[in-house]
């Protein structure tokens, strides 16, 4: 019985160690990954990225979109995943009945958690926010979600995801002071883009920081994507590209 | 992930695809209607009338048998309702679904092929003589050099054909066919050279023309605030043509 049990810990420190090593290796890859970004505003929940076009923010249902960072083929794996979860929803119900509350718990989280904890299982490696637009910003619902299946609800309707959770702590902050619900898009999208440069470059985030010049700022040859979930628009389909987006 | 909603229909249980199981308790049958569409001078307008019925019963005045399925096309039903209704919301979430997943609109022959393979799989239910549904497509041919919305037309078994200028279906449609051929030759303007208030117009007269000679078609009336399902197909853009629009349209054309 001795010899059961000892084996039984061995195993399951070995277990432990696995998801220990795989959380490190994972959060290894994503330090490479630049921040993306989800704002709650008047007109809608504005979603940004840098990348290389279609590759971080992507519609994903009537009022859902999706941010996210990582590995390209794996963020891939969590949008198809949640695409079909959404209409399949959709479809059986009604799209009224399809929310993101309900996508995530019961869709992306077990599949985040399940890649994460197969240990011999390549990883998920992918973070970002999820957006479902409601008739007001009160009604918005924004949540982050991390490798691990890890999910959070956005209260103040403001995402900033980074694997420098740290940095992303300090940047929210800082756009926090500087964000106001009449500022226009231009300075909306200029404050995002120079916390999106300080945290690509690792710059101390303070008040030296200024808003970028759209026209000069300097994206390291990547491409901004940039999407609205529209809630004024009277169509169903709230999902709009916007200039910037390939 | 080749974009394909209806191959993930049988994976869920709780999925209902379009069989003849599913569809056998289709209920009131309706084939008689009328729908139609034409080319107007921005765009193609297709327009359908509210009755629904049941052999001599009229059991709602207020069906809208013109779908939207996306951004880039439109259906007009006539048949059975349980089915095409099923079929509509089958395509709707099969074009979003393709777009979202594969990040690239469907072409139109695949849309056309969408439906055409659809009516096919509803032929045991045409056979047994509850479940027909004739539609007509309208969808955006973006291949052309400078795109445009094209008209298709089927048959209950699912054979696809494309119209160069107008298409109808239902109890009504030969009153209606006849109107456009005569219009589109000797009219003045014909259709395909009206403006989006005199096609409106002229859909609206002819459902009319068709509620005078078939009594399942609801027609419009004025006098109980009882007007037409009308849109018009432009690239990009469905738009509908309101109540609203089509009584201050129709006043108009009634002064004139």
């Amino acid at each position: 019985m001795v010899g059961q049990g000892e084996e039984g810990m061995s195993e399951l420190f070995q277990w432990l160690e696995a998801i220990h090593d795989r959380g490190e290796y994972v959060r290894d890859q994503l330090s490479h990954a630049t921040p993306v970004f989800a704002l709650s505003r008047p007109e809608g929940i504005l979603l940004v990225g840098v990348g290389l076009g279609q590759s971080k923010v992507f519609e994903i249902y009537d009022r859902h979109a999706i941010a996210a960072l990582g590995n390209p083929v794996d963020i891939e794996k969590i949008r198809q995943t949640a695409i079909e979860a959404a209409h399949l929803e959709g479809f059986n119900r009604s799209p009224q009945d399809v929310t993101l509350r309900r996508l995530m718990s019961y869709s992306l989280s077990p599949a985040l958690k399940n890649s994460f904890e197969s240990v011999f299982q390549p990883p998920l490696i992918v973070e970002g926010v999820f957006a479902e637009v409601g008739e007001t910003p009160q009604d918005d619902v924004l949540m982050e979600f991390s490798h691990d299946g890890n999910f959070g609800v956005v209260h103040d309707g403001l995402a900033v995801v980074s694997s420098n959770t740290a940095a992303a702590t300090q940047a929210k902050d800082w756009l926090r002071t500087r964000l106001k619900p009449h500022s226009n898009r231009n300075r909306v999208l200029g404050l995002l883009l120079a916390m999106w440069q300080a945290m690509t470059n690792e710059e101390r985030i303070g008040n030296s920081i200024k808003c970028a010049n759209l026209e000069t700022v300097d994206l390291g040859g990547r491409v901004l994507e940039m999407a609205l979930l529209d809630r004024k628009t009277p169509n169903k389909v709230k999902y709009q590209a916007l200039a910037g987006n390939a | 992930m080749d974009g394909d909603f209806l191959s993930l229909l049988p994976e869920h249980p709780l999925s209902r695809v379009l069989t003849s199981d599913s569809q056998a308790l289709a209920g009131h049958q309706i084939e008689a209607t009328t729908v139609l569409a034409f080319h107007y001078r921005q765009g193609v307008l297709m327009a359908g009338d509210h009755r629904a019925t049941a052999d001599n019963l009229i059991f709602s005045d207020r069906v809208d048998k013109i779908l939207p399925l996306d951004s880039d096309s439109l259906m007009a039903i006539a048949g059975s309702p349980a089915v095409a209704l099923e079929m509509a919301r089958t395509l709707e979430t099969s074009f979003e679904f393709y777009r979202r997943s594969q990040l690239q609109t469907m072409s139109l022959q695949a849309k056309t092929r969408a439906l055409s393979q659809l009516l096919k799989e509803n032929i045991p239910m045409v056979m047994q003589g509850i479940g027909t549904v004739v539609p007509i497509f309208a969808g955006v041919d973006y291949s052309l050099p400078k795109p445009a919305p094209t008209i298709h037309f089927y048959d209950p078994l699912g054979a696809q054909f494309e119209t160069t200028s107008f298409a109808s279906s239902g109890s009504g449609a030969g009153n209606v066919k006849s109107i456009l051929a005569f219009q589109e030759r000797w009219g003045s303007p014909a259709p395909h050279k009206m403006d989006l208030k005199q096609a409106t117009t002229f859909a609206l007269r002819l459902l009319t023309t068709a509620a005078q000679f078939d009594s399942a078609t609801g027609g419009v009336d004025p006098r109980l605030n009882r007007y037409a399902s009308v849109y018009s197909l432009r690239p990009g853009e469905v738009r509908q043509v309101t109540d609203e629009e089509q009584a201050q349209w129709w006043g108009k054309e009634k002064k004139a």
